[in-house]
């Protein structure tokens, strides 16, 4: 038998992966036009993660570019009546992701162009550098912007304003992630999500930025958990109208925001049309360029019914600098409470010969690496000097996993300093550390110092965003890379040289974290808003 | 893996119709036949141009595009590629004129395509049959290379070692590896051509040898490039051989990996007694590769 190339029947699984993009495409479109007259013109796509969607609303006379070589096929969904108006949507059906792709790969870290040389002659000037840009960056993103809330205006009781539709269906809440990849964002987007479902919510769960969106398998295997893919499929410019169709369709009583642009910028539609729908919003690092999501959140902040933030720091910045309530902005720690209230000893003692420092992060420019490195070979130093037989651990992954290897290479530290993947058992280093080092340049409340601490580690700290609620003065050191470097081996020497001022760091972090124990959990906040949710109660 | 299977014989020729003709009936007998069988024909001088086009006449899949000039078989498959890639197919089976694919041959390397990338999630680059000789031991110019890992996902049923380097006699590329690595070098004239193409494209991800697919290359004798056989006759094609290899591996791994080639070659030609004049001709045309850069052309 002879067939030409181009009749071969596609492969079941080729077949079957393209069928369910198809008809994830469809199920977004086919509620944001239920009675459109909707047709769908498909290519095969090269992208493995965005679908490059456009939408043509009115008339729409195919064009040469539609029938392209990738050209996949039309697929016409039927208006209610000859009258109703055309829709047409142009994708391109992502292909699926190669196994390079889907590990957590990102390009090797190099040099700002034309300043390889100074990093190759001294790291430190040119973190120095990047340091003072950052600072003056930061200097002029605060004189720039806009560090005001948008007034909402709530309209009057002369004009009746919209009520929520009677419904049998299940309440449900939608949980709007920035991405599913690694983050501490995404860990609480995660944990939000199980919260969700426990108080007896169905979960909508969507994601702002494309990608391959690695941690979806993560999501619980549960029947009431539905991951909608407006990511790939729907440009953020119409997201506010698929969301008014979705939230009558699903009974949506909450919206929950995790760092997902769009739906901030869907807050105007819900609050004329939607506005019985609640709108949570969880924020956790002011970042240096333009404050980030915070301030994304203070300037919408009118629009949020509950404002939920992972540290003090942040309570007063959206008291302090966007006026809004203290009824609005909970507190909720990203903490367990059983760790803070059963800490074990802290194991490092003054004069001990032996010192095993950690670093665990990931190995982007925010946890700064070089300076971790730069600590490191400052502390071999100290320790050499001191009689002290120094060991390290450095864990993680990212673009500077290359240049980290080199540092260590070219400062004879191979030997005394271990490299080990993101997927190592941080408990178990911990259990064996004395020291945490985290240099970053920016923190919101760092999660693994809470660990540190539940494992007998004393972690030391730049001073920045909100880690002096968890550690005392003398474990913080300043952002400066020289500075910090120096502050670092000056704050181990202090705590090694004096039982008593070692004695005063523990007993202050201890009680640090203590007094943080006292206060409300994000779980212990966000909980009985899911349960009254799921009870069908209007906010 | 993709829904669309367009796939585009591209054949380049050069006054040889009768075997041209053989290629043709062996293309017509495949189980999976390609949508078109283009034949590239480098400006022939003989019955090529009538046969061909009195073919095309019974035979709609059969394109005929004849190039003014010899551009060389790397300027046929250039032109070739880049006539394919505008016609829209999606896999490209790229054979010279004097190699018979048996009738599972293209099936085969489409299947290992699809079934490789269903099993192992990786797409690669290429697929190259086996390649036979006339009396059917392996056609020693047109061994595959390996790379080191080949054996990764070699498995009874699926027994497709990774290679990195092929010749263009029945190797079959999809058409993603076009859009991104680009066509091949037609400055190279003749040579070398299809080594550097799929040493270019193998960056994404290696390509497949697929040994139940099996092609015969009707060549007057079994023999691999030796620089050891250079005669009056044939140092035309050793030169440009030379030429373009020096200047590949200067763009690839510089000068070092030059020195180490030039050595290579140098021992070959003493080894062979090549005569110090064509020696000469040789090493002038290392030195020529040196400063050749011919860019890679786009789609």
């Amino acid at each position: 038998m002879s067939f030409l190339a181009s009749t071969k029947p596609v492969d079941p699984a080729t077949a079957a992966y393209f069928l369910g993009q198809i008809d994830q495409a469809r199920t977004i479109y086919e509620m944001l036009f239920p009675t459109q007259h909707l047709r769908f013109i498909l290519n095969v796509g090269e992208d493995p993660v965005w679908s490059n969607p456009e939408v043509i609303e009115g008339t729409y006379v195919p064009r040469p570019t539609d029938l392209g070589t990738d050209y996949l096929g039309s697929i016409v969904r039927p208006g209610n009546s000859s009258a109703d108006p055309e829709v047409t949507v142009r994708l391109s059906i992502p292909r699926q992701p190669n196994p390079r792709e889907m590990q957590q790969t990102d390009t090797p870290w190099r040099p700002t162009r034309g300043l390889g040389l100074l990093f190759r002659a001294s790291p430190l000037a040119y973190e120095h550098l990047r340091y003072s840009v950052e600072m003056l960056r930061k200097w002029r993103a605060a004189r720039r912007q806009t560090n005001t809330a948008i007034p909402l205006g709530r309209g009057t009781n002369l004009i009746a304003g919209p009520v929520s539709p009677r419904t049998d269906k299940r309440p449900a809440i939608l949980i709007g992630m920035h991405w599913l990849e690694m983050g501490g964002a995404e860990k609480l987007g995660f944990d939000t999500i199980r919260w969700a479902l426990e108080a007896g919510l169905r979960v909508i769960v969507v994601a702002a930025i494309p990608t391959i969106q690695r941690l979806a398998g993560r999501l619980p295997d549960h029947p009431d958990v539905t991951f909608i893919r407006l990511d790939r499929y729907l440009p953020h410019p119409m997201w506010p109208r698929y969301l008014e169709k979705l939230i009558h369709a699903e009974n949506i009583r909450a919206i929950h925001i995790h760092h997902c642009t769009p739906l901030y910028e869907s807050l105007p539609m819900l609050r004329v049309q939607l506005p019985w729908v609640q709108i949570i919003d969880s924020t956790h690092i002011i970042e240096y360029d333009g404050g980030g999501y915070p301030r994304v959140s203070g300037v919408w902040s009118s629009y949020l019914d509950v404002q939920h933030v992972i540290s003090g720091e942040l309570v007063s910045y959206m008291r302090d600098t966007f006026n809004v309530s203290a009824r609005q902005v909970v507190l909720g720690r990203m903490l367990d409470q059983d760790d803070a209230l059963a800490l074990p000893p802290l194991r490092l003692q003054a004069g001990q010969k032996m010192l095993h420092v950690s670093f665990v992060g990931r190995l982007f420019y925010q946890k700064r690496p070089v300076v971790v490195v730069l600590a490191l070979r400052a502390l071999q130093a100290w320790a050499q000097k001191n009689d002290v037989t120094l060991t390290a651990t450095m864990v993680g992954d990212g673009p500077y996993n290359e240049t980290v290897a080199e540092l260590l290479r070219r400062y004879d530290l191979v030997s005394q300093v271990t490299l080990l993947p993101g997927s190592t058992d941080i408990t178990a280093l911990l259990d064996q550390s004395d020291i945490l080092l985290l240099p970053s340049n920016n923190e919101g409340l760092a999660l693994v110092c809470y660990e540190a601490v539940a494992h007998g580690c004393i972690p030391i700290s730049t001073r920045v965003g909100s880690q002096t609620e968890v550690l005392p003065d003398a474990l913080l050191v300043p952002l400066a890379p020289r500075a910090a470097v120096q502050g670092i081996v000056a704050a181990v020497d202090a705590m090694w040289q004096d039982a008593a001022k070692l004695a005063g760091a523990k007993t202050d972090l201890q009680a640090a974290l203590r007094r943080m124990s006292t206060d409300p959990t994000a779980e212990e906040v966000l909980m009985p808003t899911y349960r009254s949710l799921a009870k069908g109660k209007v906010a | 893996m993709s829904v669309l299977t367009m796939t585009v014989a591209v054949i380049v020729t050069f006054n040889r119709s009768g075997k041209l003709m053989t290629v043709l009936d062996a293309l017509a007998a495949q189980t999976m036949r390609p949508d078109i069988v283009l034949v590239v024909d480098n400006a022939s001088t003989d019955d090529t141009a009538e046969l061909v086009q009195a073919r095309a006449q019974a035979d709609p899949t059969i394109r005929y595009l004849r190039l003014p000039t010899n551009v060389g078989g790397a300027g046929g498959f250039h032109a070739g590629i880049k006539a394919a890639y505008q016609m829209g197919a999606q896999y490209f089976w790229i054979s010279d004129d004097d190699a018979y694919p048996q009738p599972d041959a293209i099936a085969a390397l489409h299947d290992a395509l699809t079934r490789f990338q269903a099993q192992n999630v990786w797409r690669p680059s290429f697929a190259t049959s086996r390649v036979e000789w006339t009396d059917g031991t392996l056609c020693e110019m047109n061994c595959p290379r390996t790379v080191w890992d080949w054996a990764r996902f070699v498995r009874p049923g699926s027994p497709w070692a990774l290679v990195d380097s092929a010749s263009f006699v029945s190797v079959m590329i999809p058409r993603w590896a076009v859009t991104e690595h680009g066509l091949p070098i037609a400055d190279y004239f003749i040579w070398f051509d299809d080594a550097e193409y799929t040493r270019r494209i193998a960056r994404s991800y290696p390509g497949i040898f697929v040994p139940e697919s099996v092609v015969t290359h009707d060549t007057p004798d079994n023999r691999g490039v030796n620089f050891a056989r250079i005669d009056e006759k044939n140092l035309w094609k050793f030169k440009y051989g030379a030429r373009n290899e020096t200047s590949f591996r200067r763009r690839e791994a510089g000068l070092v990996s030059v020195l180490a080639y030039a050595y290579g070659v140098r021992q070959q030609m003493r080894e062979g007694g090549v005569p110090p004049r064509l020696r000469r001709q040789i090493y002038g045309a290392l030195i020529k590769g040196l400063g050749f850069r011919p860019s890679i052309e786009r789609v």
